[in-house]
């Protein structure tokens, strides 16, 4: 093969990869794009006749963000979303990291039928679980609590098998130069198979803060109260049918719902990238 | 009772057996090295006494208190892992002194601790690195750093320098050897490499199969072994064996016929009882001699193959019967292709029955 041809089939394919991945990019950022540009426009100007793809006024964003802040619990959501989506996090990372500690680096009677059933759980629809799961909560006295909100969902069989499968990777070696090194189990857990580990928890963190932010369902049936709601909830009752909310507000709303974790994954998109990777799962 | 004491030691993994009926001895201060092929059970044993593995049976006992139930960090024993299992998240310092933070001791005493043992390992300039940023041999350092700030009775080491480069090796061998005259301590060596345990041991422990083939000093293993198996583990290149037929045997001398196929000779071992049988004679490299064409020689060979190697060459030869054997020569001593006489030590000749048990003549001085 020529050198020429060599180039110019380079040169195609190079294109042809470049023009997918615009289009597949284009696709996913136009509707936060149309979300900004609605936002920040006067009321209708975006959807009129003479149609605008970019904002044309700053202070008619600024105008409705203050509205809805001052004339909804807005705030309150994002604190109750963030402490929500928080204590979650904490919650799946001891919980997870301290049982997959036992599962991947000791023998114990039953060991293999107890993980057998957390991958059996791991196959389980949310949809079959959330009845009982609401009943249990229930009878608990926990409903419309921050309790009822994180504690069903501290119990991650996918962050349970993904810390299994790291810690595995530890050397045997390492756990018992600490035993030898007069480590206790805690102690072992804490000082070198916590930190060995940064990585996964890490990644476990991101995803468990892009499912908890984007958790619709379970707030909206455990929290039925408006002390409780969520960003996720208050964008909700903007949308729903019988509000009389303007499609601007309704974006407004929206767009404050997507501002945390855009600004969330810009920070941590490394990390999340490799923690896909690492996962083999969308999250 | 003598300072480390395994007494009818036995391990098995299920129905897998893997130590049987072990007893050893070992003196305090003693540079002992555990030696044998992979599977022989040494790493085991090794590990049986750190407490890191159960004892399926028998007592292990340090200083006379038997260690059986003994948590680990208890038994005053110390171990460096072939891996080194360096914390890779902790510098130097910290992984130095990660067991004496475990005990809670004072801030001033680790201090003071980990820059002695700095000292002896040369590691002064690596305390605020972690293991990523050192080379094989200064994690190798820093694991035994790790090992003496804990000031224990008994050192373990588990085939430590298998992972350095040849030249890396033979330092730290010296490094070692250093160390066990400095602190004095017990040591335990396992290794696969028979060099590596002739050069350190005070005591060689040659294991196979789950048993202790022979224990005692490198060279009396070299020179009185109890069986083929460590006549033929220790020492390189290994010890000739040749087949042959035991023909008589009085008080002075074993009369052998057929030995390679053609030789008869006679051996200075007296008192073989048992009749004519089929045996096996053991001669290292050095005990045969090649011999000039119209020199006697005993055994007959066709050169193979001639490594040279400067100083010596080892000359590799088939016995008449096909047996492949090796001889320690001069350089230039033969020629690949020709046929050879060769010159026996009769005098250090050793002789096996064909399972392998030594034949050792009451009269002989051995």
């Amino acid at each position: 093969m020529s050198p020429m041809r060599k180039l110019r089939r380079f040169t195609l394919w190079t294109a042809l990869k470049w023009a997918l991945a615009i289009a597949i990019a284009l696709v996913a950022v136009f509707p936060i794009w149309w979300m900004i540009n609605v936002v920040f426009a006067q009321a209708g100007e975006p959807v009129s006749l003479n149609p605008r793809l970019w904002p044309t006024s700053l202070g008619a964003g600024l105008d409705k963000i203050t509205t809805i802040f001052a004339e909804t619990g807005y705030l309150r959501a994002y604190g109750i979303s963030i402490l929500y989506a928080l204590l979650t996090i904490a919650g799946v990372l001891l919980v997870g990291s301290l049982a997959a500690f036992e599962f991947s680096l000791f023998e114990f009677p039953g060991r293999k039928i107890l993980f057998g059933v957390v991958l059996l759980a791991l196959m389980v629809p949310t949809a079959v679980t959330i009845i009982p799961t609401y009943v249990l909560v229930s009878r608990l006295g926990w409903l419309n609590t921050m309790e009822g909100l994180v504690v069903p969902g501290l119990a991650s069989a996918f962050g349970l098998f993904m810390l299994v499968q790291f810690m595995r990777a530890i050397p045997r070696d390492m756990i018992e130069a600490a035993r030898l090194d007069g480590a206790g189990h805690f102690q072992i857990y804490w000082h070198v198979v916590l930190p060995l580990c940064r990585n996964a928890l890490v990644t476990l963190a991101i995803l468990t803060f892009i499912q908890t932010w984007g958790n619709y369902m379970w707030p909206l049936i455990v929290g039925t109260k408006e002390e409780l709601y969520t960003v996720g909830q208050v964008v909700g009752l903007f949308n729903s049918p019988l509000s009389h909310h303007t499609v601007d507000t309704v974006m407004t709303a929206n767009l404050l719902a997507a501002v945390p974790p855009l600004i969330f994954f810009l920070i941590f998109q490394r990390q999340i990238v490799q923690g896909i990777a690492m996962s083999g799962s969308k999250g | 009772m003598a300072f480390l004491d395994i007494s009818a030691v036995s391990k098995s993994f299920g129905s897998v057996s893997i130590l049987r009926d072990v007893d050893l001895s070992i003196e305090e201060g003693e540079f002992v090295v555990f030696v044998g092929p992979s599977g022989c059970g040494k790493s085991t044993l090794l590990r049986m006494i750190s407490g890191l593995e159960e004892i399926s049976a028998g007592t292990i006992s340090i200083a006379g208190e038997v260690m059986n139930e003994v948590e680990p960090a208890d038994r005053g024993a110390a171990m460096v892992f072939q891996s080194y299992a360096l914390y890779p998240h902790m510098t130097t310092f910290e992984n130095v002194s990660f067991g004496l933070r475990m005990a809670h001791k004072a801030r001033d005493f680790i201090a003071g601790r980990v820059n002695e043992a700095a000292t002896i390992l040369q590691l002064e300039k690596l305390l605020m690195r972690k293991p990523g940023q050192l080379s094989g041999g200064q994690k190798q350092r820093v694991a035994i750093g790790r090992a003496i700030v804990r000031e224990p009775r008994v050192f373990l080491f588990d085939e430590p320098l298998s992972n350095l480069d040849a030249e890396l090796r033979v330092q730290m061998r010296a490094e070692l050897t250093e160390l066990h005259k400095r602190l004095g301590t017990t040591m335990i060596y396992v290794t696969h490499d028979q060099i590596e345990a002739m050069t350190l041991a005070d005591k060689m422990v040659v294991m196979a199969g789950g048993l202790i083939q022979q224990a005692g000093p490198p060279l009396t293993l070299y020179d009185d072994p109890d069986n083929q198996f460590v006549a033929g583990f220790v020492g390189s290149p290994k010890m000739n064996f040749l087949a042959g037929q035991l023909v008589s045997a009085d008080a002075g001398a074993v009369k052998l016929s057929g030995v390679g196929g053609a030789a008869e000779i006679a051996l200075p071992i007296g008192g073989v009882g048992g009749g004519a049988r089929a045996v096996t004679v053991g001669l290292r490299p050095e005990h045969l001699t090649i011999a000039g064409d119209d020199a006697p020689g005993e055994l007959q060979g066709r050169v193979t193959l001639v490594e040279e190697l400067g100083a010596e060459s080892f000359v590799h030869l088939t016995a008449a019967d096909g047996t492949p054997m090796i001889v320690r020569a001069r350089r230039d001593a033969a020629r690949a292709g020709s046929s050879v006489r060769l010159g026996i030590d009769a005098g250090r000749a050793l002789l096996f029955e064909r399972d392998g048990q030594r034949i050792r003549g009451s009269l002989t001085q051995q």
